[in-house]
């Protein structure tokens, strides 16, 4: 019979442990990824909590990676010269935000702040970059998945030109 | 108390208590240090270890080997090619050194002493003089000899106290990742990013640079060994325990500017005592080797191998030798360049990432 601290524990740990796999499963870029595969990018990713108004990243700041709102939620925030703030978009349970980040130290267009408490995923270039050297099938999997989002956010920004193009 | 002094005394409580704790923990550090040094040595050689064997494992892993195989793998070939080395090297030094102690003591040094004393009474009118500096001379060369006589006796015995080396560098290269998450983690979210960048930076451009420098260091022990091979063959060995030489002329090399002068020495002062017919061809030939081999290393090896982001000044790389020798003797100064090095390529990431990210 196993000893019931242990089996706590290890249902503790299996279940944050689940929880991180089923938030990256429904993620596209790790949406193809068998378990095996999951357990090894779990194994790069960092966990981090914020609380509500606390940015995450800043526009402008050298972009270093991706975030998974595991649950929460984030403003997207672009400000102006004179410190004006809009913003564009509030991400929920799920989402991800700052993909781009993972090929480029480009700044970043826009902060990201957390507009209530958050848990939060993050996913880092030079982690990638380290992933694709050790686990090349692995890091191409994940490289082809972010290259199809890209192609798609291009396919629609050309849609939406050529039709304010027409206008 | 208005608030504005309130707010004022917090921050003075905070800050005093903040100058407090820093204070306490340097204080604290002093005290134990004598008590952790040989772990924190033990450490610190693992890690550059690490650093070392980490982009083998790598390549490895990324062929398809399970990345605790390949350390196993690793480790073993490595540990292998010491233990040979060593079993060849050592033995062979010590009687070399013994050897060269009862040389010093018989005809070659008493004839070399006897043609400085006539130097002296022609020259100087003063044989007193010279038979002072020769004693001197022969003396410290004895203590030199015997010193290092026992330092290779007891190498076995820091072998043995090492030991456990291989299992912190065995745990060190496979939980890396871990290692650098768990510190990343204690990080506040306001620095989380600046300080995870900077830290990547760094230990990318201070593995590169600790590897390239091993890499320079091995291919300039090479050549030597090479250069000193073949003066042996023409001219009849006059070079004893050449192979270990080289390793002396590879590990100086570590040293700008200063060590290939100091990797020069031993081959020169082994060649004089050994006292070869043609002793003057010989060690112009030496000297010759050593540059060549320079030539080779600054022209081609270095420029290849060697990371350029820690580039220093010659003045830098002097001061920074003789703070390091009188800080820690020999192997201070074996450490001062890189150390500075590391310090060099921390502060530039540090400052970059303090320009480019917005902490307010």
């Amino acid at each position: 019979m196993k000893n019931p601290i242990w089996a706590v524990v290890e249902f503790r740990k299996s279940r944050t442990k689940d929880d991180i796999f089923n938030v990256l499963k429904n993620v596209p870029i790790f949406s193809d990824l068998s378990k095996k595969e999951l357990d090894e990018v779990e194994k790069i990713i960092h966990r981090r909590e914020f609380k509500k108004g606390e940015p995450i990243f800043r526009m402008g700041d050298p972009g270093l990676g991706m975030y998974i709102i595991i649950n929460g939620a984030v403003n997207i925030v672009e400000e102006n010269e004179n410190g004006e703030s809009t913003t564009l978009a509030v991400l929920k349970d799920g989402a991800f935000f700052g993909d781009l980040a993972l090929l480029d130290e480009a700044p970043r267009s826009a902060s990201g702040i957390a507009d209530d408490n958050c848990d939060i995923l993050g996913f880092f270039r030079p982690d990638f970059m380290d992933l694709l050297y050790r686990k090349p099938k692995l890091g191409i999997k994940i490289l082809i998945a972010l290259s199809k989002i890209i192609g798609e956010r291009l396919r629609r920004t050309n849609e939406q030109l050529t039709q304010l193009q027409k206008k | 108390m208005d608030n504005y002094s309130f707010q004022l005394y917090s921050k003075i409580l905070k800050l005093f208590w903040r100058v407090f704790l820093i204070i306490l923990g340097i204080a604290v550090l002093i005290v134990i240090f004598p008590y952790v040094r040989s772990v924190v040595a033990m450490f610190v050689i693992a890690l550059l270890l690490a650093v070392l064997l980490n982009p083998v494992v790598d390549f490895m892993e990324s062929k398809g080997f399970n990345r605790g195989l390949a350390i196993l793998i690793t480790m073993m070939l490595i540990l292998g090619v010491i233990v040979f080395s060593v079993s060849l090297v050592i033995p062979g030094i010590i009687n070399a050194v013994e050897s060269l102690t009862s040389k010093l003591q018989s005809d070659v040094i008493t004839d070399l002493n006897k043609k400085v004393e006539e130097f002296f009474a022609v020259n100087f009118n003063n044989a007193e003089l010279a038979r002072n500096v020769t004693s001197k001379v022969n003396e410290i060369g004895l203590k030199l000899l015997s010193n290092m006589a026992e330092f290779f006796k007891s190498v076995g015995s820091i072998l043995a106290s090492v030991a456990i080396v291989p299992f912190i560098t065995f745990f060190l290269i496979k939980d890396i990742r871990r290692f650098k998450r768990s510190i990343i983690a204690k990080i506040p979210n306001k620095y989380f990013e600046l300080s995870l960048n900077i830290f990547q930076k760094v230990g990318k451009q201070v593995g590169k640079y600790i590897q390239g420098q091993a890499t320079d260091a091995f291919i300039v022990g090479c050549l030597t060994v090479i250069g000193l091979f073949i003066i042996n063959l023409v001219f009849d060995n006059p070079v004893s325990q050449f192979v270990f030489i080289g390793m002396i002329a590879g590990v100086a090399n570590l040293i700008p500017y200063l060590g290939p002068v100091v990797g020069a020495v031993p081959a020169l002062f082994i060649a004089i005592i050994s006292n070869p017919a043609n002793l003057g061809i010989v060690l112009i030939w030496i000297v010759i080797t050593f540059v060549l081999v320079q030539i080779i290393d600054n022209s081609i090896v270095s420029p290849m191998v060697v990371s350029k982001s820690v580039d220093m000044h010659p003045l830098t790389v002097v001061i920074v030798v003789i703070i390091g020798g009188n800080i820690a003797g020999a192997i201070g100064m074996l450490f001062a360049v890189p150390v500075t090095g590391i310090i060099k390529v921390t502060s530039k990431e540090v400052i970059w990432g303090l320009k480019n990210y917005k902490l307010k």
